[in-house]
């Protein structure tokens, strides 16, 4: 089980170092797919049928449609494809690590778990979820903020199956759903904004002050 | 079995644009719809004993039926407003044939969401229809596919999203702490009656990843800076359903986990974070409307004061602040819906949204101008209207705590945003009229839909109706956990 849980920080770390959308679009499917491995993992451990059904709609919807729909979007645009940094890959490397220090920190202090392996898996989806805020903060590129969303909501997916062994089903489906649609609008707007802009940099949005 | 009709009404609604195709009638349809809704929503409080439940996927206690009513009451003027408010947009070549059609489908998608949430009985569907609304409303805010409509609309959803999952981080750290209490579902009732078995400190931390990410949403400073942006560019009777009715759908969510919170580690632990978050909020909003251009930011800035105010009788508590918070949850949302129509008759007319720039409105368009002066007094709080009553509940039940630090910060607030309104509002509203303009005639849709929220706003200032009385009275019993 840890190894998918540092496969999965590590994928995290990768993004935040990472200078090319193509790479980040990457990293972020190699960790949706630690999460599907994690995730199938706990099905064949418990042999819950539920399990399988969450794992394979995480395979096609995270390391499958949403990768390639965010691909798609990169080559259809022909934009440049640098995430556009307001801070360099190392600074940022090391705010991250010391944002999973901090999620180590606050959840053996102020959360008294029973388990140790409980502990370990939330605090690592803790600083998942942390370091998807990061990139959707400190990186300009619209795409590059969707992707920062969509590691958010991986870091969530963790804090969820490590917690409580997964939300009820039917709310497990319907936020798949809800990722899938939100996904797509994104896409949509991403679209809309470099038509009207010729470009996708969310820094030079600024017709709106005050 | 009408709570049903509220859902189906909307959908029936929003896929009616595919069979009828004049947009005006399909106005007409829209507002017909929701005056049913409403109709039947008033009768549903008024005549049903709370709390009904469905199979476990609905569950409407008193507290849902006072959001659901606010919600209907704001649909059903906005809806009115809109007949006449799309049709200009087409005469004047803003939108296309079909871009009105969307607009119907959008608009009862955004409301069936909105009716949504409060009656969901489970706290993650409550989540995921609060997340419908901000999908819905997306492109109600970069309806007119603007530079600046779309930078609005992208940073609403971007910043609502991202706020959004904190608030289901909440959710879990809650099912979490449910689940080791021996409760494995996110049922609200099953969740509340095990509250006292629960971690305190887990709860405490689900509580402030719940604060943060709704309040995201329901324009708490600060993380408000989302809320100017998308409210003045949206497309103006969108305003007012964001700024009446969408707010509210997520303090609503706020106040369901505060209930169990309180009931798990007592009320001192949420009171205090609601004063803080609220003063703040009162405190930003003050020193932006001060220093404000544009009217519709203006607004904008003026719904996070008067959340500010809801948190802040929440934060109070007692009978009195909660009722008075409660109260001030509808006159709010009456009111400034009334403003933003307003509003948008004026941007519409005058063509500017720069308040130094517009003069003489009530010589220009009386009718119109006469509202927006009657809704401006209502706004800042002046008797007889009903805000002021609402503000003067919430103030009782600070000083009746001996709060006096907080509720003498909020009289200040409070009374610079009073200056602050009026100064601007006045230079738009009196004065001599441009000489070129024509006095404007508003069509007969306004003019239903302002004389509608203008008799609510009179006459909750002036007696309580009895139903609403009883609701409010249930409701507060519900958040004190009886």
């Amino acid at each position: 089980m840890y190894i998918f849980l540092i496969g999965i920080v590590l994928m995290a770390y990768s993004m935040v170092a990472a200078k090319r959308i193509t790479s980040l679009i990457f990293s972020f499917r190699i960790q949706s797919a630690f999460l599907f491995l994690a995730t199938l993992f706990m099905a064949i451990k418990e042999k819950g049928l539920e399990l399988y059904i969450v794992a394979g709609l995480l395979l096609l919807l995270k390391v499958v449609l949403i990768p390639n729909f965010l691909s798609n979007i990169v080559k259809k645009l022909k934009m440049n494809e640098y995430v556009g940094m307001f801070l360099n890959p190392l600074a940022s490397l090391f705010m991250a690590v010391f944002l999973t220090y901090l999620s180590y920190v606050f959840t053996t202090r102020i959360i008294v778990f029973k388990a140790e392996a409980q502990v370990i898996s939330f605090a690592a989806s803790l600083s998942v979820t942390m370091i998807g805020l990061f990139i959707m903060i400190f990186r300009m590129k619209a795409l590059s903020q969707v992707i920062g969303f969509l590691v958010m909501e991986n870091g969530l997916f963790l804090a969820a199956s490590a917690l409580a062994g997964g939300m009820p089903f039917f709310v497990e489906i319907v936020i798949f759903m809800d990722v899938f649609v939100s996904v797509i609008i994104f896409g949509m707007f991403i679209y809309k904004i470099n038509k009207l802009f010729t470009h996708i940099d969310v820094s030079k949005l600024n017709t709106l002050r005050r | 079995m009408n709570i049903f009709c509220i859902l189906i009404i909307p959908v029936i609604l929003a896929a009616l644009p595919s069979i009828v195709k004049r947009p005006k009638a399909l106005g007409i349809i829209n507002a017909c719809g929701y005056l049913f809704i409403l109709i039947g929503v008033s009768w549903f409080i008024s005549k049903t004993d709370m709390p009904v439940s469905f199979y476990k996927v609905f569950y409407i206690d008193a507290l849902a039926a006072f959001f659901i009513f606010t919600t209907a009451v704001v649909a059903f003027a906005t809806a009115v407003f809109s007949i006449g408010y799309i049709e200009r947009d087409m005469a004047g070549l803003l939108i296309s044939r079909n871009k009105a059609r969307a607009y119907y489908t959008l608009f009862n998608l955004f409301s069936l969401s909105m009716f949504l949430a409060p009656m969901a009985a489970d706290l993650a569907m409550v989540w995921i229809a609060i997340e419908m609304t901000t999908l819905a409303s997306g492109f109600l805010v970069g309806f007119y596919n603007t530079k600046a409509s779309i930078e609005a609309a992208w940073k609403y959803i971007i910043i609502c999203s991202a706020g959004i999952i904190f608030a289901l981080f909440g959710t879990i750290i809650f099912y979490y702490a449910a689940s080791c209490a021996g409760v494995k579902t996110l049922n609200w009732v099953s969740v509340f009656s095990a509250a006292e078995g629960m971690d305190k400190n887990l709860i405490k931390i689900a509580f402030l990843f719940i604060l943060v990410g709704y309040g995201t949403k329901a324009g708490l400073a600060p993380m408000h800076t989302w809320l100017p942006d998308a409210h003045s560019q949206a497309i103006s009777p969108v305003s007012a359903m964001l700024s009446g009715v969408l707010l509210k759908t997520s303090v609503y969510a706020i106040l369901r986990f505060a209930i169990i919170t309180n009931k798990c580690v007592g009320v001192d632990f949420s009171s205090k974070l609601f004063i803080v978050f609220a003063l703040v909020s009162l405190g930003v909003s003050a020193g932006f409307i001060i220093i404000q251009k544009h009217m519709k930011r203006l607004l904008a800035y003026s719904s996070i004061e008067h959340v500010g105010v809801i948190f802040l009788g929440f934060g109070f508590g007692g009978a009195i602040g909660t009722y008075g918070a409660l109260f001030h949850v509808l006159n709010h949302a009456v009111t400034k819906s009334l403003m933003f129509f307003g509003a948008a008759n004026i941007i519409k007319k005058y063509r500017k949204d720069n308040m130094n720039t517009i003069k003489g409105v009530i010589r220009s368009m009386p009718f119109t101008g006469i509202m927006f002066t009657l809704g401006m007094f209502s706004l800042i709080g002046m008797p007889p209207f009903s805000i002021f009553f609402s503000e003067f509940l919430v103030l009782m039940a600070g000083f009746s705590r001996g709060l006096y630090l907080s509720s003498g910060l909020y009289l200040f607030f409070i009374a610079l945003i009073f200056g602050g309104i009026l100064y601007h509002f006045s230079k738009v509203l009196f004065g001599e009229k441009p000489d070129d303009m024509k006095k404007a005639k508003e069509g007969l849709s306004a003019k239903i839909a302002f004389v509608f929220l203008f008799i609510l706003m009179a006459v909750l200032g002036l007696a309580m109706p009895l139903f609403l009385n009883k609701i409010i009275l249930s409701s507060i019993a519900v958040i004190e956990g009886v």
